[in-house]
């Protein structure tokens, strides 16, 4: 008799390449023959998958379509096989995967927006900012560094890809076209989640430039300078409330005496 | 976050399993059911909207939680990491009853996240309790087992399943989630009657039903969870509240999902039943 650790190897390889006989060889017959069961087995499971990398990447799935992303799917189970029996994380490589392959700049690039959404949607909580603190930052911003909330991303692309985004949502009327963004534009944007729904925005290259700053560790006083340095209007104190209100800040740092 | 009833036992009453696309709704129309179920790990995140959602929902129904990715019966080792999440799950939400399937899917790290059925043997048996006993030390509390539609059987087997869950609870104390569906499907799918199936299940350790609907694709017949509990189904319910005695029960539904009403419906016609029951003592 085998053992089970045997039969279970046997199914898996059955289920991930083309090996049927010997796993045929373990099996009664079902519905006429044991390579029957076989095969609706290795269709269920690649349904499976390709479910969660549907719900993990909606937009990019109505951009390519369904016979496409079927395809691109069935490429990265082979590739990428689960190993956690959570599938959150099933689709981390998949953009990744698609920048390896031969296909549209524009296809990573949403499936690295996707991929943050996705993160950002189960991202550790964190207590909003009180008043008193913001007070304290804004009066000395030369020692302060900002702290982000686990729930932000910020990402950056060569071309619009916020504007492909929006038109492929599920609100989106159906019948409208799609102009993809043929024109390198180059585009920052913000993954956030304010009041528990995750929100994406798109940044004026001023503010995707004073914010990476930011997310990188200058601190205030510094980054105040760089928007001074390009618009002479600049407000901190706004600049820093949107950042407070959008909960992309968590928190800062002050100087090494507190 | 306080939870009113959280030593509320499920009743025996019909509840409805939890969809994201539902929490809204349900937390403003708190639809009448008498309680809910979920995939726990769909909140293993650290934070965020799926947590914050089930903690209101779980102020307004008693919970069960009912795995899916623990695989039972696979030859590897559990994984410390996926109990270690349910732990802190159960400790936060204090779930009434905890679920997990009779299956494996997952063999030397590789998951295919599939629920696959096990070869009946006295090996399996001896690998299933184990990991049961595992479980139940860690979360201190007896585990529900489900039966799963097979759509294959190995020659290896020696039990029947009914014989295996039977010992499986023998031996480990846990307790049975009795799909009845899936009995129903499997009985289609290898020509079995299914009152003989459910005959060999100790009714005293079944303490939850599923029902569910099922779909035909060529000649298979799918457990796809994707439409409203079959007449077929309903009968074999009957038949089983009247032999075992009534038990919470839940209407499942994952694929082609329908707006709420359909599935509080459906949970209505359930408790209709559970109502209605006569227990038949024979």
């Amino acid at each position: 008799m085998s053992s089970l650790r045997n039969i279970q190897m046997l199914f898996s390889d059955a289920m991930t390449g083309q090996k049927h006989d010997a796993v045929a060889g373990e099996l009664c017959r079902t519905k006429g023959s044991p390579l029957r069961s076989i095969a609706l087995y290795r269709r269920l499971i690649r349904i499976n998958y390709l479910q969660v990398l549907k719900i993990t990447y909606p937009v990019l799935y109505r951009l390519v379509g369904e016979r496409y992303f079927g395809i691109l799917a069935r490429g990265y189970l082979k590739l990428h096989p689960s190993t956690s029996g959570d599938l959150f994380p099933y689709g981390r490589y998949f953009p990744f995967f698609l920048e390896d392959l031969n296909v549209p700049a524009l296809f990573t690039h949403v499936a690295k927006l996707e991929w943050a959404c996705h993160e950002v949607y189960q991202a550790p909580d964190s207590l909003p900012v009180s008043w008193e603190l913001q007070s304290i930052a804004l009066t000395d911003p030369s020692r302060v560094t900002l702290q982000f909330h686990p729930a932000f991303r910020l990402l950056s692309f060569p071309c619009p890809v916020h504007r492909v985004w929006l038109a492929l949502q599920p609100e989106a009327e159906a019948e409208q076209v799609v102009e993809l963004p043929l024109l390198e534009e180059e585009t920052g944007i913000v993954v956030t989640r304010p009041f528990q729904k995750v929100e994406v925005m798109p940044l004026a290259k001023r503010q995707y430039v004073l914010l990476e700053a930011l997310y990188s560790g200058k601190d205030l006083a510094s980054v105040y300078q760089m928007g001074v340095d390009s618009d002479p209007e600049f407000d901190l104190t706004l600049f820093f409330t949107e950042l407070l209100k959008y909960q992309i800040v968590s928190g800062f740092s002050v100087g090494d005496s507190l | 976050m306080n939870f009113a009833g959280v030593q509320t036992p499920i009743p025996a009453s019909a509840g409805i399993g939890l969809r994201s696309s539902h929490f809204r709704e349900i937390i403003e129309d708190k639809p009448p059911v008498a309680w809910m179920e979920t995939h726990p790990e769909n909140y293993f995140g650290e934070g965020g909207v799926p947590l914050r959602f089930l903690e209101q929902i779980r102020s307004l129904y008693p919970l069960s939680f009912h795995g899916v990715g623990l695989s039972l019966g696979s030859s590897d080792p559990l994984d410390p990491v996926h109990l270690k999440k349910l732990k802190a799950l159960i400790d936060r939400f204090e779930p009434a009853f905890v679920s997990e399937h009779l299956a494996w899917s997952s063999v030397s790290g590789r998951f295919l996240n599939e629920l696959l059925p096990l070869p009946y043997t006295p090996e399996s048996l001896t690998q299933v309790c184990s990991k049961i006993d595992e479980i139940q030390n860690a979360l201190k509390r007896p585990l529900l087992i489900e039966n799963i539609t097979r759509y294959l059987t190995w020659r290896a087997s020696t039990l029947s399943e009914g014989e295996f869950m039977a010992e499986v609870v023998q031996r480990t104390g846990c307790r049975i989630l009795l799909d009845i569906n899936n009995v129903y499907v499997n009985a289609l799918n290898h020509r079995f009657d299914p009152l003989d199936y459910l005959k060999t299940i100790p009714a005293s350790a079944v303490q939850e039903i599923h029902l569910a609907g099922f779909d035909r694709f060529g000649t298979w017949v799918i457990d796809t969870h994707g439409q409203r509990v079959h007449q077929e189904v309903w009968e074999l319910y009957r038949w089983v509240i009247d032999h075992f005695g009534p038990r919470p029960t839940l209407i499942e539904w994952d694929t082609n999902l329908p707006p709420l009403h359909v599935l509080v419906e459906e949970a209505e016609k359930a408790g209709k039943l559970l109502g209605e029951n006569h227990v038949v003592t024979s």
